[in-house]
């Protein structure tokens, strides 16, 4: 089973998508802000990564850029998922890594769809 | 509502878009119906029938009858077959074609959303982005060729079937939050209100007809007269490109399935002999 680490500062955006995530036959890891993420990802890097942007003590772009320089850290798919969706900060954290970009708020449908874009189911 | 009204409704919609309405969606009527009652400031679907009795063939007649049907849909919806039209069909016709344009026709586009993501692909498409193509999209619904032709889609439309390199790439995002397709995409397509039902010569000819997911909603004879007006739109050579579980086999003699695409058909006769097989 493909494994999906959830980083959200927001325990309910985490329940709800981790809900939506499991019924695409995924197995769901939780992380609060960028720092727990990064040390879930040492233990075990997940298939996709689910990432906010604003939070506590480290946020999704600095986690973002840390990722893609550690070991195996270029693996994972990240979809990013914010509220900051002008085009501005979706072309930035595209550059730094991200590989689809999801605006919130969003539904079963759009993480469906914008995990297939990826190739995820 | 009551059974009679139902009543009252189904035959409007199956007179005037041979849409079939069976018992089963009857919930589907007052929820389409809704937004149409509130404007109007009627209390019950019974009043909205009982002005189009007084008045037949009014604005608000039409109006209803576009209310009834459905506007679901998405961007690249069936996504495999598109990418056949682009990758196989349009290169193979552009071919032929040589320096005369292509015409696509969206019949029952809805908002847009089918001629947008062909408009994209071509745009993508070294082949053909520089041979002129032009796609009409037309729909029943006043309300949702306004919406095609405005070119804005919210926060959810977008996000389905478009890959964020898309959105970036093909459209800019307004004050409102909403989502504008670009200027090269707008000029691509054009948009018409048309009821499939009646004689769509106005509309010229077409290379490939997309009807997809519409007929499955009709009543036989209506799906029969409706592929009927397309068949006679098709230029020869031209494609009709049903949705999937839908078919034109048996329907018009003379429309038969397509050597060039499966599941798709063509006409193999002059436009004259084309006709409703139960004619």
């Amino acid at each position: 089973m493909k494994s999906c680490l959830i980083v959200d500062d927001s325990r309910v955006v985490r329940k709800v998508a981790g809900r939506i995530i499991r019924d695409l036959q995924f197995e769901i890891v939780e992380a609060g802000d960028g720092k727990d993420a990064l040390e879930a990802c040492r233990a075990k890097m997940p298939d996709a990564i689910l990432l906010d942007w604003n939070m506590p003590v480290m946020n999704g772009i600095d986690f973002l850029r840390a990722l893609r320089r550690e070991q195996g850290g270029t693996e994972p798919v990240v979809v990013f998922c914010s509220t900051e969706n002008d085009a501005e900060h979706i072309g930035e954290a595209m550059r730094s890594g991200a590989n689809e970009f999801i605006m919130k708020p969003f539904d079963a449908d759009i993480i469906q769809s914008k995990f297939a874009e990826v190739g995820l189911v | 509502m009551e059974e009679a009204v139902f009543q009252e409704v189904a035959d409007l919609a199956l007179q005037g878009s041979g849409q079939l309405i069976p018992h089963s969606r009857a919930y589907l009527v007052e929820a389409r119906l809704a937004p149409i009652l509130r404007r109007e400031g009627f209390s019950e679907v019974g009043e909205l029938m009982a002005c189009l009795k007084a008045r037949p063939n009014s604005k608000l007649q039409s109006e209803t009858l576009a209310a009834l049907t459905s506007k679901q849909t998405s961007f690249f919806r069936d996504k495999e077959m598109l990418e056949r039209i682009a990758g196989h069909l349009l290169p193979m016709l552009a071919e032929s074609a040589g320096e005369e344009p292509l015409r696509i026709w969206c019949a029952g586009g809805a908002a847009g959303h089918e001629a947008y993501s062909l408009a994209i692909m071509l745009e993508e498409s070294e082949d053909l982005r520089d041979h002129p193509v032009e796609i009409l999209s037309t729909d029943i619904s006043e309300k949702s060729t306004n919406a095609a032709r405005a070119g804005k889609f919210n926060h959810f439309d977008v996000q389905k079937g478009l890959s964020i390199h898309r959105l970036l790439r093909h459209f800019s995002r307004l004050e409102t939050g909403e989502w504008q397709v670009s200027q090269t995409l707008a000029k691509r397509v054009a948009v018409r209100t048309h009821n499939l039902l009646h004689d769509a010569s106005g509309l010229g000819e077409f290379d490939i007809i997309l009807c997809r997911n519409v007929i499955s909603g009709m009543a036989q004879s209506a799906r029969a007269k409706v592929l009927l007006n397309l068949a006679r739109q098709l230029n020869d050579g031209g494609v009709l490109v049903l949705g999937q579980g839908e078919s034109a086999t048996g329907m018009v003699d003379g429309l038969e399935p397509s050597r060039e695409m499966r599941g798709a058909f063509t006409r193999k006769v002059a436009r004259n002999d084309l006709s409703t097989a139960a004619a």
